[in-house]
Order: structure tokens, then C-alpha cells, then sequence
């Protein structure tokens, strides 16, 4: 039996869980930047040292290393992508930076505009047309091509994007361009549009390919490292990467297309999520992950949580490729509590791991969220925290709350603690509402999963607050999105338009689309070494209804095995449009039998099983009261009072405590509130429960 | 008769009656969670309708009304339509106990004379009852509607001379009675409108305004009926506080300004918006007195809740952006809107166009007006097109198809300080989602052959308007179009001593020997093939551009925003190399020189 590694990096800390025969290891290390396979081959160590090994021992009996990586988000961030080009059709230069006349904040005239990833100068038109039906209207002037390609070439351009209108319908320019390119600046990295994102309309495909671009050079280069070292240490398997669409595939795949590991973090949590959702029979689930700096949202329905592709802004870029849906809010233990306008404001700004919250003793001199928990008595200065990491200190923290809250509102140090507690709640109740409601989602429906540092800290409280009776913090919630990755399947999730009335439809060509999607999943999971046999094939059609500018998916047919694409045939067209009807009424409410809905495209999600770590569930174990280690003052919402403390570590399966009280566990602080109570299940993770 | 009901909708309303009181907190929440309804409502609005104005463009708005008609909570949307909506509304709960006012009930409004905006902005709105039968909000959608009925496909007329040219006034309309659909009057708008599409915009309108009533209805029975109104009551109360303690802030005075519309549709030449904007203390009184009034105008007759709406677009943007959006803004302000001219036009003048033009002129003044004592918040919120080139056919079936033109394009995204014109629009449109080609093309038999921006039509200064773009669009089948020009004689104006913007111009039947320049208005038959283009106006600049650093317009020669002709005439700057070449150089010694005779010039 074979090692199974998660591995999430994260700005502060980078996460492991390993997966052995079932059982699940967590390990933290600090990342570092600016190479993060440093911090990676260190936590593989640790890991290899546990499990009693040599490294190279430990890593030829590693069957995956499946990996969650930050680094195109912080290549976004930071702004230190590849000198990117960019050639579109002539006369659409502009469209990257109008943005079809998107601005972040329509109130604010000082927002300033985003950083270009490719400035006008290097944006430049060719002439050349195709039209919507794939038609040459105009030819490629391959001088004029020249010509552009020469001006990118003098600015030291290393990454091209291609963008052509209509280049999904026909891609002969686009690709001719590229050979063009190649000639005339050998070396350099291409992104085509028809192969990054082969879809109407030009905006979001020219954003998504000019992205991809930019930060193509730097996440391969970073995987090649990553890929390199693991192999020097003794790993011989390919590198598995978590996708933004909660999939996971080889390094080899993404290296065509690395826009897909943007956020990839985050979705492993979510594919995490889904798993837990199935194991603990909470099919519908709300996602909340707290950490240093961010609070991220996400919700499971019937215990899956599906990729969207839609108007996704990821740091201020349109991004067209399926991506989770993780809403963000600059919402952590590190955020900033603050008098503006003569109200308490929490973040968005975040006093990060450097200097950190004041408690940490590294210089902070703003008071933050941490230190707010720190007055109100859920952490303590006795206690651990961060697995040792750190020693917290109560220095500076009252003095700060005072001069910087208390006095400005004329309110006690606790008093401002307390405001500030409520206030970043509601902004995480607001967060959570946005998303819920965004789904037409009502949160009391729901189960809530915790997970992040600081994510148990608040749950219930939240939960009680949305209506929400029941919640969930798995042991593993402090590296939860780690043993998320070890649970995501090898998927690949394509899309090819097709713009026809769904009466028109030809199933020809239907079948040639998704035989096309079908043999390049198919080619790049048997190089990873998976078997055709094994290969799940979910076929899907997107459609709306004349004039509606966004499709919904209808699912068509699930196999299993060799392709057969036997079942597309006009009976099948007929069952479409009912099930689009049917998909319609489901989302808006009506449905309209008078119209014949118009396809867009052909969609294929393949994917294929893996072991995963086990969820587990129930409560086999005698119930019995856990004893608590001892006592302190802390107020969870109701005023100061002495609280119950009991020590993870100590408690069993069965294990019952009644809130309030405060659980520390390694790497984490759950707070079960008055009204509250916890019970340990038999796979060892908490299961919170509101009695009132 | 319409002005005594403009007063009447326009007076301020008390705040609700309430036994319950409610901290900072609570109703912070709770106006977030209105922000999420309308968020929701709007969203779910732009998903299921069939324009692509609603459905691409996002021309669609979700704001929430309180029983007395004041304005509780907006979402993302187009700022001055937000502002426009509760007016529609109020006139309909004047009607309450008439109109048999109850759960699942569904009212539709657009009528000018009765608080709407014009007629193709259809306000769809929904009540939210409490458990004891009252009131407590109503949620309001607003969308725009590509046909309303009139004399000319598309609600837009050139040459309309009352508001029954541009099709059927609504003033209040029960479309749904107790969660059913009322058929009859449904069959009645439907049959009003020349788009099929219409049909699926009103049905997602209709399901919008109920998820919104139900939304609503979920909030007002977790925290009960009486602390959701406190909540309002707080909230509207904190804005008008926070209104007035930045404009307290201001130095006290009059601060005037005049801007000029090149035009009626007609030729009448020169219309004039005036704004006289009073800082006393704590209060602004915003007067549009003085704004022209000449009855024979033709079109350019701005609704009187338009007014209020467009001012108030303006204004937000230059306070605190992130004071809160609901009636408190109206409580702040006083505005003086003189009746009988172009801000308040007597009953039954023609609306669509003015809602373009002066709409916007009255915010472009108090721009002006203000910028002399707001420099740091002073972009107009403005569009400046006249109208976009409309472009209207028929299928083979008889059926109309419209092009509307709300292309992506670069208009009018001015520099404030410290930072250039960007993007597309100013930041108030930033919610509008501009069409595609590919999208357009597999809808319309058009080709769109170009829309990038014009070198050197940016307004010049130390900060930079954007350049506007050149649109230009092929018909392929014969097709009508219709436009309107103005900001050819008056473009955009600069602010403290910046540069306008370029002028706008237009051009059909492009490259063939019948060319034209539109001059005013046009409604023109368009032959297959024909091809129109269609230059937008840059956005202002801001402050004197020989304050511009000389390595600012480097970057903006290499990046041909700037012409190394107009660096030098412009600018002052000197610049050596060319943009092609990538070898853009500033000649410091002569461009101090250039830039001592300028200045020299000047004085």
C-alpha cells in the first residue's frame, strides 16, 4: 500500500496530509517564498522522518503527490509575469483594455485602473476576418503579420497571446500566425485562444489567452523545479495538479493551458467539501475557510460542488475557464480593526504573517481579529497556537484596542474587542448571504463546514446567526484543503461551441465535437498512465433560449469505459429541449414552450476514480460529558464569564461538551457557544449542533 | 397637472413608524442584506431575459423601496437609473387601497409624467407584506425595454413631438394579482411592443420582482417587520449625516457652470443646461434655473425625475464613495428644478432622448461647478453620444431585430487628479456590460470591422482622458438606422485647465461615393454592405497638459494614445524615435524650451 500526498501552499504556511492505508497524516511547514518547492521538499521530508524513512526511500513509495498551488495567483498579484504580446484581429486591439466597460466600483471615481499584463504597445492587429460561421471573409496579410510580430519582437516579448474573432469556428489564422511567430522569435511561449478558450465572446477568450500568457512561463517554471527536485529525490511518478475547476490532472496537460491551476488552492477545499458532504450525509453544505488574510465561501449542493464558468474577475482579470466558485472577503485573524467614519471597520486590509497581529510579538501595532479573540478570552496567552508556532502576547494589545477604538468611541478595551468581533462576523454573515443568494440558496437549509485556523473560531456563531443548526469541523481543518486535493479526481472538463436551434441541430456534428474532446482526454490521461477502462465521461449540452446570453448545461448521457457515442441521435435532440425546459423552469422560475432553445455548445467532463481518504461518519461510541482541562473568562457573545477549556488531543469519540467552551486543538480554536453543543464522532471530527 | 404631481412624488417623506430601535450593526447588516437582494434580484433579471440589452449590456437595475417611497437600498447598476426608481413607485402606492394592494402582487410603471424615467425603462415592482398584512418595502427592477409601442421601431424617435410618438405611457399597472399572472394585460404590453424578445423580458422581469418580494419577505420574518424598518429608518438617517459632513467640508459659495448641447434634433442650436450649486454650512442646494426653455425644442426634454437622478449620479461621485446609496442623498440635498424647461418639461413632451441629452449636461455642470472645490472627485458621470447607431431590421418572418449599438467602445472616461482616464466609460457605467462582435454577429446580420481607440482624441492634460474609439460596423442586409449627434461643437470639457475631449462624428455608407457626415439627427435607410463608423468622444483631461510629466507621455506616445505631433503641440513635450520602432525618446532640453514659450504664450 502506497503514500497519497496533499499539498497545499498558502501564504503563510504550506499544508500537507498524507494518506496512508486509510489514515491521514497532517504536517505544516512555513512557506517560502519566492520558490515554494523549498517549503515543499522540506514538508516531504518531515513527512518521510515520521513515517521513519530516507526521503527517496519515502518518495518511491509515494503513489501521487497532488499539489495546490498559489503561484499563478501570486504571479497575478505581484505583477511579475512574462513580457507578454498580444495579436488580435485588426480593429480589436483595444477590446483587453475596455473591458466591455466593466469597473470594479461604479461609485468610486479614484479606483485606478488595473496593471496591464499587456500594455497597448504590445497589443497590435493583423488583418485578417473570419466570420461567426467560420467563413474567410478576409485573408491573413501575412506581411502585415510580419510587421507585428517584429514590433513585439523588438520589445523582448517571451509569451504571444493569439486572439482572432471567431478563431473557435475557424482557428486556420491562428494557428498560421503561430507558425509565423515561431519563425520570426524562436523560443518563445504561444497561447492560442482556440486551444485556451475556444468560445465566444472575444473579451472573455482574449482576457483569458492574454492571462494565460502571462503567467504561462512562470507556473511552468515553477512546476518544471517542483517536477525536477521530486524526481532528484526520488520521486519517479507525474506531478498531479489541482485545477481551478476542482479537478485534478498531470503537469503535462496544464502545460498547454496553466490559467487552469488559477485558485487552485481553494478548490481542494471544496473538493474536500463534497467528500465530507457524502461521508457525514450532509449533502447540502456552506464552505467557510478562515484564515490569515481571507475567508473564503463556498456552498456543496447534493454533495457536489460543480466548476462555473461565467463573468469570473480574478485579480481584476476576466477569466473564462471553469473555476469553483469560492467567494473571497478580506476577512482573516489578521485583519485590521479600525475606527472609520466613527464605526468599527474590519479589513479588507490584513497585517499579514509580517509584523502580524500585535499578540504575535513581531511588531504589530494594529490591532487585528486575532487580538480581539485574544481580549475576549477565546485564545489565551497559556495556550498554544499555530501547532507551537507561535507564543502569543498580550503586550501592547489592551493599550492599542484603547488608543485606537476605545477612546476614538468612547467605549472600554473589551467593549471595542467585542464590536470588533461582531463587526468581522457580519461581514462573514454578508459574505456567506452574497453567495447563498447568488444560488437562490436559503443558508438555513444548510450544513456548515468549517475549516482554515481560524475558520472554528466563529462558525457556530455564524451559523446561528444564518439559521444554520448544524456544524461541521473536521480534524483536519487546519490543512483541510490539502486532504482536499488527495480526494480530487484526474478531470478534464472542455467545452467547443456550437451555435445552432436546437431543432437544426446535425447529431453529426455533435458526435465529432465530443469525439474530438473525448480523444484528447483520453490521450492525456492514458500518458498519465490511467486506463481507458476506468475513464468517466460526462456528455453535455449548453443551451438558452433565443436572445438569452447565458446557457445553462443540460447533462445528456454518463458512461463509463471505451467511447460510445451511440446514444447522440435525433431522439436524443427531442429529450434535450424538454430537459432544457425542465433546467429553465428549475432556475427562473418559468419555462417558455412556445420557443425552441438555441444550443451553444458541446461540453465534456471526463474524469477518473480514485482512492480517497476516508470521510467518516457516525457515532457508534458511547456518548459520555468530556472532562475539560480547566476553566477561564471569555466572552462568547454574551459578556465575560468563566468558560470551560478542554484539549483536543485529550478528547475521544463519543466525547460530548456543552457550550460554552473553548476546544484547543493543535492548530486550531473551536469555540462551541452558549446554546451550542460538540460531539466527537467516530471518524474524530467535531459535529456541532445548535440546541435551542 | 405634472408638475403638482413632480412636487407631491419629489417631497421628502417621514421616516417610518417603528416601536423598535436598532444599533449600527443591525442595520448595517440589514442594508447589506438589501444590497444582496437587489444584487440577486438583478442577476437572476439579466439570466433570464432575451434582449441582450438586459441580458448582455446589463441595462437592468434592482434598488428596494420603503412603504413611504423612499429609497432604501440599491445593488450594482446604472447610478442614474437607481435614483430614478422610487418616483415610478411612489405614484402606485399613492394608489394602494385603489389598487388593492397585496401579497404577490406585481405593478409595472415607465410613464414620465408620473415618476418615470423614459418610457423604454420599464420599472417592474413587487410590495413585501409582514406577517399582520403591512407593508414593509417593495422590491423595484428596472430595465430598458428595446421597443415601447411608438411611431418609430426601437422607442427612439428623431423627430417625436410628444410622448405618444414614442409609444404607451404607463403610469401604474397591476401585471400580476395575488401570484397571478393577469393575461389580459399582459397580452396588452405584449401586443404593444414590436420585439418578440419582449415577451421573455417581461416574464423575467416579473420573476425577478417575485424573488425580490420573497427575499425580502424571508428578511422581514427573521428579524421582524419593525427593526427592518428601524433599520431603514438608521440608515437613511446616516447617509444624509454623512452627505452633509462632506459638504460641510466645502468652502461656502455659488459655483456655476453652463454647458451647451451643440443642438435639438431639429437644428434649434446651443440648447443651455445651467447649474448654480449653494454650499451654506452643512447644506448644497443644486438650482437649475436658468436652463433653457425655448418651447420649440424638439427631443431635448429631460424628464423631471431624470433630473433628480442624473444630479444625484453626479453628486455621489464626488463625496465619500462609500456612503451609503438610498434616500438620505435626497434628504441632503435641496434641488431646484424650474418647471416649463428642458429639466422640467411640461406634460406630455417627448422623454427618450432627453434622457440622454440633458440628462447628462446636468451632470457634466455640476462637474464643472464643483471641480473648483472637489479637484480630487471631479470625473463627469456622463455620456456625451447623442445616441448610439441604433441599427433596426426585420427577419424573414416580419419580425424586428434591433442592433442597439451598445458596442464596446471607449466614451468619455475622463481624468479627475492624479489619474487618467481608463477603461471604457466613466466609472457610474462601469456596470454596463458593453456587446461583443461575436456575440452581435451570430444575432445580427452585421460585421463589426473596428473599434479601437483614435490616437490623440483622449482631451490632453496633466492627467489624460482616455482616447475615444472608432466604431465601424458593416450591414449586410438592407437595414434602417437611426442617430442623433451632438458634442461635435461642444465636446466634453476639460476641467481646471485641461483640454475637451475630441469631438464626436458619424459617417454612413463609408468608402462609397454616396458618404455622409450626419450633421443632427438621421433616420436612414442603409443599402446591404453599407458601412457606418461612428467616432466616440475621448474623455476630458485635467489640468493644463504642459504640467503632464515628459516620461507620462513617452509611455503615452509609445503606447499611441499620444501622437508625436500632438506630444510637441499639446504637451510641450519633445520626443524623439517613433512608437513603431519602439524607440520613443523625450529631448529634455527641447521640451524645456517648447514648454517655456507655451507657458510664455499662455500668459
Amino acid at each position: 500500500m502506497g503514500y497519497r500526498i496533499g499539498v497545499d501552499i498558502g501564504g503563510t504556511f504550506t499544508d500537507f496530509a498524507l494518506s496512508r492505508d486509510g489514515e491521514v497524516v497532517l504536517e505544516k511547514t512555513l512557506s517560502t517564498p519566492p520558490d515554494n518547492s523549498l517549503a515543499v521538499m522540506e514538508g516531504l521530508a518531515k513527512l518521510a522522518d515520521r513515517e521513519g524513512r530516507s526521503l527517496s526511500h519515502f518518495l518511491s513509495e509515494v503513489e501521487a503527490i497532488i499539489h495546490g498551488t498559489t503561484i499563478a495567483d501570486n504571479t497575478l498579484i505581484q505583477m511579475n509575469g512574462a513580457v507578454t504580446g498580444l495579436l488580435t484581429t485588426e480593429g480589436f486591439r483595444d477590446e483587453l483594455e475596455l473591458r466591455r466597460g466593466f469597473k470594479e466600483d461604479i461609485w468610486d471615481v479614484r479606483l485606478e485602473a488595473p496593471p496591464f499584463i499587456v500594455p497597448r504597445r504590445r497589443r497590435l492587429g493583423v488583418p485578417e476576418r473570419i466570420l461567426s460561421d467560420g467563413t474567410i471573409y478576409e485573408k491573413l496579410d501575412e506581411e502585415a503579420a510580419l510587421r507585428a510580430i517584429r514590433r513585439l519582437k523588438r520589445q523582448d516579448v517571451e509569451s504571444v497571446a493569439i486572439s482572432l474573432l471567431f478563431s473557435f469556428a475557424n482557428p486556420v489564422h491562428e494557428r498560421r500566425l503561430a507558425e509565423l511567430t515561431r519563425q520570426e522569435m524562436p523560443g518563445v511561449e504561444i497561447s492560442l485562444s482556440c486551444e485556451v478558450l475556444p468560445r465566444a465572446p472575444e473579451f472573455d477568450r482574449t482576457s483569458t489567452t492574454a492571462v494565460n500568457a502571462y503567467i504561462g512561463p512562470s507556473v511552468t517554471g515553477y512546476l518544471d523545479r517542483l517536477v525536477e527536485r521530486l524526481a532528484e529525490a526520488g520521486y519517479a511518478r507525474q506531478l498531479l495538479v489541482m485545477q481551478s475547476s476542482g479537478g485534478v490532472m498531470t503537469r503535462d496537460y496544464l502545460q498547454g493551458s496553466p490559467i487552469r491551476v488559477l485558485a487552485s488552492g481553494p478548490a481542494g477545499g471544496v473538493v474536500g467539501a463534497a467528500c465530507v458532504a457524502e461521508a457525514k450525509e450532509a449533502p447540502d453544505l456552506l464552505c467557510v475557510d478562515m484564515g490569515g488574510t481571507s475567508y473564503d465561501v463556498s456552498v456543496v449542493i447534493g454533495a457536489s460542488a460543480p466548476a462555473e464558468v461565467g463573468w469570473n474577475w480574478h485579480h481584476r482579470n476576466l477569466i473564462g475557464v471553469p473555476m469553483v466558485n469560492v467567494e473571497t472577503l478580506g476577512a482573516g485573524g489578521g485583519s485590521i480593526c479600525a475606527v472609520k467614519k466613527g464605526a468599527v471597520e474590519v479589513g479588507p486590509e490584513s497585517a499579514g504573517a509580517a509584523p502580524g497581529p500585535i499578540c504575535y510579538g513581531r511588531g504589530g501595532l494594529r490591532p487585528t481579529v486575532t487580538d480581539a479573540i485574544l481580549v475576549l478570552g477565546i485564545l489565551s496567552e497559556e495556550s498554544t497556537f499555530a501547532g507551537g508556532s507561535f507564543e502569543l502576547t498580550r503586550k501592547g494589545v489592551d493599550e492599542a484596542f484603547r488608543e485606537q477604538l476605545g477612546d476614538p468611541l468612547g467605549c472600554s478595551v473589551e467593549e471595542a474587542a467585542f464590536d470588533s468581533w461582531r463587526v468581522v462576523n457580519a461581514n462573514m454573515t454578508q459574505a456567506v448571504r452574497r453567495t447563498t443568494a447568488g444560488k437562490g440558496i436559503d443558508p438555513k437549509s444548510l450544513t456548515m463546514l468549517a475549516y482554515g485556523g481560524n475558520g472554528p473560531v466563529f462558525a457556530a456563531i455564524q451559523a446561528e446567526e444564518l439559521g444554520i443548526r448544524r456544524v461541521l469541523v473536521p480534524r483536519s481543518s487546519p490543512t483541510f484543503s490539502a486532504l482536499g486535493a488527495l480526494a480530487a479526481r484526474p478531470s478534464i472538463d472542455e467545452e467547443r461551441a456550437y451555435l445552432v436551434s436546437a431543432r437544426d441541430a446535425d447529431p453529426g456534428r455533435l458526435r465529432e465535437l465530443w469525439c474530438e474532446l473525448d480523444e484528447r482526454a483520453e490521450s492525456h490521461f492514458l500518458a498519465a498512465g490511467f486506463k481507458r477502462d476506468d475513464m468517466r465521461a460526462s456528455y453535455q449540452i449548453n443551451l438558452r433560449y433565443p436572445g438569452q446570453n447565458f446557457a445553462l448545461t443540460v447533462d445528456v448521457k454518463a458512461t463509463v469505459g471505451p467511447r460510445d457515442l451511440s446514444f447522440v441521435d435525433d431522439a436524443m435532440l427531442a429529450d434535450l429541449i424538454e430537459g432544457f425546459h425542465r433546467e429553465h423552469e428549475a432556475c427562473y422560475g418559468h419555462r417558455r414552450e412556445d420557443e425552441v432553445p438555441e444550443i451553444t455548445g458541446a461540453r465534456l467532463q471526463t474524469s477518473v476514480e480514485v482512492e480517497s481518504p476516508a470521510f467518516g461518519a457516525g457515532f457508534g461510541a458511547p456518548q459520555q460529558a468530556a472532562t475539560p482541562a480547566g476553566t477561564r473568562l471569555a466572552n462568547l457573545g454574551r459578556g465575560f464569564e468563566e468558560t470551560r477549556i478542554y484539549e483536543g488531543a485529550a478528547l475521544q469519540p463519543g466525547h460530548e461538551i456543552d457550550g460554552p467552551g473553548i476546544i484547543e486543538e493543535t492548530f486550531t480554536t473551536i469555540v462551541v457557544y452558549p446554546g451550542w453543543q460538540a460531539r466527537l464522532d467516530d471518524a474524530g471530527d467535531y459535529v456541532l449542533d445548535h440546541m435551542g | 397637472m405634472s408638475y403638482e404631481i413632480n412636487r407631491r412624488l419629489a417631497a421628502e417623506r417621514p421616516p417610518l413608524e417603528t416601536s423598535a430601535e436598532v444599533d449600527s450593526v443591525t442595520a448595517g447588516i440589514i442594508r447589506g442584506a438589501f444590497e444582496t437582494i437587489c444584487f440577486e434580484t438583478a442577476v437572476h433579471l439579466g439570466r433570464a431575459a432575451s434582449s441582450a440589452i438586459i441580458n448582455q449590456s446589463n441595462e437592468r437595475n434592482g434598488s428596494i423601496i420603503d412603504a413611504h417611497g423612499r429609497l432604501a437600498g440599491v445593488s450594482v447598476g446604472i447610478p442614474q437609473l437607481l435614483f430614478i426608481s422610487p418616483m415610478a413607485v411612489r405614484w402606485g402606492i399613492e394608489h394602494y387601497e385603489e389598487d388593492d394592494w397585496g401579497p404577490g402582487d406585481v405593478f409595472l410603471g415607465n410613464d414620465p409624467d408620473h415618476g418615470g424615467g423614459h418610457l423604454p425603462d420599464y420599472t417592474v415592482y413587487a410590495p413585501c407584506f409582514d406577517s399582520g398584512g403591512s407593508l414593509v418595502a417593495i422590491q423595484a427592477l428596472q430595465a430598458h425595454q428595446g421597443d415601447t409601442g411608438g411611431k418609430d421601431p426601437g422607442g427612439f424617435s428623431v423627430d417625436s413631438l410628444d410622448i405618444f410618438h414614442e409609444g404607451l405611457p404607463i403610469p401604474r399597472l397591476k401585471l400580476v394579482h395575488r401570484g397571478e399572472r393577469r393575461g389580459d394585460v399582459l397580452d396588452l404590453l405584449i401586443r404593444n411592443n414590436r420585439l418578440p424578445s419582449f415577451t421573455g423580458d417581461i416574464a423575467a422581469m416579473i420573476g425577478a420582482a417575485e424573488l425580490g418580494a420573497q427575499l425580502l419577505g424571508d428578511l422581514v420574518e427573521r428579524w421582524g417587520s419593525d427593526v427592518v424598518r428601524a433599520a431603514m429608518n438608521f440608515n437613511i438617517g446616516e447617509t444624509e449625516r454623512r452627505f452633509r459632513s462632506e459638504v460641510e467640508k466645502w468652502p461656502d459659495g455659488c459655483y456655476e457652470a453652463d454647458v451647451w448641447i451643440d443642438h435639438d434634433t431639429v437644428g434649434h442650436e446651443d440648447v443651455r443646461v445651467h447649474v448654480a450649486c449653494h454650499v451654506a454650512g452643512d447644506q448644497l442646494t443644486v438650482d437649475m434655473t436658468g436652463s433653457d426653455d425655448r418651447p420649440e425644442l424638439v427631443n431635448v426634454w429631460n424628464t423631471f425625475s431624470n433630473s433628480r437622478g442624473y444630479a444625484m449620479a453626479q453628486l455621489v461621485s464626488m463625496v465619500d464613495p462609500t456612503i451609503v446609496k438610498n434616500e438620505g442623498l435626497f434628504n441632503a440635498v435641496e434641488m431646484v428644478i424650474p418647471e416649463g424647461t428642458i429639466v422640467q418639461p411640461p406634460p406630455n413632451k417627448p422623454a427618450a432622448l432627453g434622457a440622454f441629452h440633458p440628462a447628462c449636461e446636468i451632470g457634466e455642470a455640476i462637474c464643472i461647478a464643483l471641480s473648483q472645490i472637489v479637484p480630487e472627485r471631479s470625473s463627469p458621470q456622463v455620456y456625451k453620444l447623442g445616441m448610439p447607431n441604433a441599427v433596426i431590421g426585420f427577419d424573414d418572418e416580419g419580425q424586428m431585430w434591433m442592433d442597439q449599438g451598445v458596442d464596446v467602445r471607449a466614451s468619455d472616461a475622463s481624468a479627475t487628479e492624479g489619474i487618467d482616464g481608463w477603461g471604457s466609460l466613466c466609472s457610474g457605467l462601469g456596470n454596463l456590460i458593453l456587446a461583443q462582435a461575436e456575440d452581435a454577429e451570430s444575432r445580427f446580420p452585421v460585421i463589426n470591422l473596428s473599434r479601437e481607440m483614435t490616437c490623440d482624441s483622449g482631451g490632453a492634460g496633466r492627467w489624460r482622458g482616455q482616447p475615444g474609439t472608432l466604431n465601424v460596423k458593416k450591414v449586410l442586409e438592407p437595414t434602417m438606422a437611426v442617430a442623433w449627434m451632438v458634442s461635435m461643437k461642444h465636446p466634453l470639457r476639460g476641467l481646471r485647465g485641461g483640454e475637451d475631449a475630441s469631438p464626436y462624428s458619424n459617417h454612413f455608407e463609408v468608402g462609397t461615393p454616396g458618404e455622409y457626415k450626419i450633421e443632427n439627427s438621421v433616420r436612414a435607410d442603409l443599402p446591404a454592405g453599407a458601412v457606418i463608423a461612428y467616432q466616440y468622444g475621448g474623455g476630458a483631461g485635467f489640468e493644463s497638459p504642459l504640467l503632464r510629466d515628459p516620461a507620462a507621455v513617452r509611455e503615452d506616445v509609445l503606447d499611441e494614445y499620444v501622437s508625436v505631433e500632438a506630444a510637441r503641440e499639446h504637451y510641450g513635450v519633445v520626443v524623439t524615435g517613433s512608437a513603431e520602432a519602439c524607440d520613443v525618446e523625450v529631448d529634455e532640453e527641447a521640451t524645456r524650451r517648447l514648454r517655456d514659450e507655451l507657458l510664455a504664450e499662455q500668459a
